[in-house]
């Protein structure tokens, strides 16, 4: 979209004769400080939500109890009981810390923010609708969840949810495009009319009606989505192949007698990676905005999925609670513009057109 | 050209099919559809009414309608549609298979083959069974033709069964999209009045980005790398990301008197009252209530649409013709206004067809969180209620829509740019 930073390319391109031109645009994209930056804080981010049952949990990350040591953090379900606790059901850590500390010999080291994004109001000591504190940084919700910890499993499942939606739906629109282009003709034309019907359609629409019908979990949401989603691709691969196919390199390459399965994808795709490659980040961005709208309607992953769609959803019936619809749609914006971010600098890497003013 | 729109034209029937074809078929074949619903919603109200066992108890054998008489299964199942087969029933709502309306049950007596009955106003008829089918008289003796016989599986006695019923060849080819399950009325009636507001919305919303964001990409060109741009560049960077209704749920709790600032009214498309207002009043209350959907109607296509232009812009003012321009002594602003604009707004006109599209297709969760009764949450309603009549019409309106866009962005694109030739 933007044209912002500007790097002398000349000098670079002297400098770095022998690299590769991913490696040229790698630098290049390390050079535009914002996508960058943006990269490494959202790499960052995802790579340490999955380490969240360690940080941000209900269950006690280590419990020592009658000189016995117990990781409930790994270990799962653990009864009350076990620990001597006066509860139904699973173990209260939280409650467990405090008794303990007065014990000598037992001890509870809890993660750093001890609350789970599943206990609701049923465990002891959680309320409805407090507001953001130190305790509950961004205060519960409508059954006394914590908000700020299902915010956090929520960006990691966000952000899974579309990246895997982006490669499954790349799989087949890529291949679906590349054989438009490669072989034309008949099988072409038919496809292509039979991705004008598709396209027809209206998408979220469509989604409602097949997601009202099958009650979807995470992966079967993620083949309805890819249902709609391989077409874009198609349109931008076609072309590719339209183009490359023509060109000396493919025409070597079948005078030598290699199959059709090896032109498309050991010649012509590495040649064609840049659509791919640019349109990723607006592709992901595309699926985390399908999942929270389509979670908002109700017609998303099945609750109690910590999903941002459903607590905005909630949030807006509470309107008064304004924590609970600011917090989740804060995260998804900064999510969102985080992306932006990285695929705006991918494209300026990998389309480096200068616009030059005269005057 | 011509022939190409032509073309582009026909090209939309077998278009059209197709998506209806698609959308048809998961719509009938889905589990859960109107029927089973229904049946579920007499099943709860018998069981609140406490008479859940009396009527037709026992009665297993017609599956999803446990606990219904038979005859009321079947009754059901025709309103619905659902005795016939899909072929004839997509056929029928196309309107090219007569549809049966005005239908009454016959039965007649154990040993009886002449069965009289009320046809309403005041005409009876005598239908009598003989080897090859049904007969039908009118009260002089006539054979009456008027009406059609076809006969139904017998009842649990033995007892014949018979449907006399019209036909009519009525479907969207005629320009009938059937009547709502749920409202009782013509799709076309409930969907009017809906319709204008998403209109209202779309075509305003058209405008002012068009208004906005023209002159902002051209000013973001001129301008380009100065604070100005940069600054204007963040907010076009965040309203792209924002998903529309997400900015108008920020939108509506901080202006709409929840927590924050009590500016604007939560949702609505006008006041109740609003039939009473003066003129200005109505304008004025209209306003009121459109300026928060609008700004998250319109942020969508702002980001896009800004940047399309800039960039356009910028393109064509590194091209020869513009340094020509410039050589031949013309001035900075006749060269931009005239030379350059009329060949940036290309890329924009092709643009326009996407608005049409839009403006249903991206109203759904606006309109919910605005509380909008407009087009996007009528079909939205009708997938939860299994209203298929309307969630057919409002798919028709919607593929038709898209498509005529589609031609539009063309025809635009060939009038902005007469280098354009379709072939």
């Amino acid at each position: 979209m933007e044209n912002t930073a500007t790097v002398d390319q000349a000098a670079t391109a002297q400098q770095q004769i022998s690299l590769s031109v991913l490696k040229k645009r790698w630098l290049k994209f390390k050079s535009i400080k914002r996508g960058y930056y943006a990269f490494i804080i959202l790499i960052t981010a995802y790579i340490i939500s999955f380490f969240l049952p360690l940080l941000i949990n209900n269950r006690a990350l280590v419990v020592k109890y009658e000189g016995d040591i117990w990781f409930p953090v790994f270990q799962g379900y653990i009864a009350g009981s076990t620990f001597g606790e006066d509860v139904p059901g699973e173990a209260n850590y939280r409650e467990l810390k405090e008794k303990f500390r007065s014990e000598n010999g037992n001890w509870v080291i809890m993660p750093p923010y001890p609350y789970g994004p599943f206990e609701d109001v049923t465990t002891a000591g959680n309320k409805m609708y407090e507001e953001p504190s130190g305790v509950h940084w961004f205060g519960t919700d409508n059954t006394g969840r914590d908000v700020f910890s299902r915010l956090m499993y929520g960006f990691n499942i966000s952000l899974s949810f579309a990246i895997l939606f982006t490669i499954a739906s790349y799989l087949i629109g890529v291949s679906i495009g590349a054989m438009m282009g490669y072989f034309g003709g008949k099988f072409d034309l038919i496809t292509q009319r039979f991705i004008e019907i598709w396209a027809t359609l209206p998408f979220l629409f469509v989604m409602i009606i097949i997601s009202s019908i099958v009650r979807p979990n995470f992966f079967l949401l993620i083949v309805i989505l890819t249902l709609f989603g391989w077409i874009g691709m198609t349109y931008y691969m076609r072309a590719e192949f339209y183009r490359e196919k023509t060109k000396d390199y493919v025409a070597a390459a079948i005078s030598m007698g290699q199959s059709h399965k090896k032109i498309i994808f050991k010649h012509i795709l590495p040649n064609s990676l840049v659509p791919i490659i640019t349109y990723f980040p607006f592709a992901v961005i595309g699926g985390i905005g399908s999942l929270v709208g389509l979670d908002f309607l109700g017609f998303g992953l099945p609750p109690p999925t910590p999903s941002w769609g459903q607590m905005v959803s909630v949030g807006l019936q509470n309107m008064v609670k304004w924590w609970m619809v600011l917090a989740p749609l804060g995260a998804l914006f900064t999510t969102l513009l985080l992306i932006v971010f990285i695929g705006e600098a991918i494209r300026e890497a990998f389309d480096p057109r200068v616009y030059s003013r005269l005057r | 050209m011509a022939t190409y729109f032509l073309r582009r034209l026909l090209l939309l029937i077998p278009t059209f099919f197709g998506a209806t074809i698609l959308v048809f078929i998961i719509l009938q074949l889905a589990p859960g559809g109107p029927l089973e619903q229904t049946i579920r919603q007499i099943q709860m109200g018998g069981m609140t009414q406490g008479e859940g066992g009396s009527a037709g108890a026992g009665d297993m054998t017609s599956g999803g309608g446990a606990g219904l008489p038979a005859e009321a299964m079947e009754e059901l199942k025709r309103f619905y549609g659902f005795d016939k087969p899909i072929i004839q029933r997509y056929l029928i709502w196309l309107g090219v298979w007569p549809r049966e309306h005005d239908s009454r049950n016959l039965e007649f007596g154990p040993g009886e083959n002449e069965v009289e009955k009320n046809m309403g106003r005041g005409q009876w008829v005598t239908v009598k069974k003989t080897a090859d089918g049904y007969v039908m008289y009118n009260d002089d003796g006539s054979i009456n033709s008027d009406w059609l016989i076809r006969p139904l599986d017998p009842a649990e006695d033995g007892a014949a069964r018979a449907l006399v019923y019209k036909t009519k060849l009525s479907g969207i080819l005629t320009g009938d999209l059937g009547t709502s399950y749920t409202y009782m009325q013509p799709v076309l009636d409930v969907m009017k009045p809906r319709f204008k507001i998403s209109i209202f919305f779309g075509i305003s919303g058209f405008l002012i980005s068009y208004i906005v964001c023209i002159p902002l990409g051209i000013a973001k060109a001129l301008r380009h790398g100065s604070p100005f741009d940069l600054f204007s560049s963040v907010i076009v960077f965040i309203a792209y990301s924002i998903p529309g209704w997400a900015l108008g749920a920020v939108l509506l709790l901080l202006l709409g008197g929840g927590s924050f600032w009590d500016v604007f009214p939560l949702g609505g498309f006008r006041s109740e009252n609003w039939e009473y207002l003066s003129l200005w009043g109505k304008v004025m209350d209209q306003l009121y209530h459109a300026v928060l959907p609008m700004i998250a109607w319109t942020i969508g296509s702002f980001a896009t649409l800004t940047v399309l232009m800039k960039n356009s812009i910028i393109e064509n003012m590194s091209q020869d013709y513009i340094r020509t321009a410039f050589s031949k002594g013309l001035t900075e602003k006749r060269v931009i206004w005239i030379h350059a604009l009329r060949n940036s707004v290309i890329p924009i006109a092709s643009y326009i067809g996407n608005v049409i599209g839009v403006l249903l297709a991206g109203s759904y969760l606006i309109e919910l969180v605005f509380n909008i009764d407009g087009f996007g949450k009528l079909g939205y309603q009708a997938v939860l209620d299994r209203d298929y009549p309307i969630v057919m019409g409002f798919l028709v309106i919607a593929v038709l829509l898209r498509l005529i866009g589609n031609i539009l962005s063309d025809i635009a694109l060939a009038t902005v740019d007469p280098r354009i030739r379709f072939k």
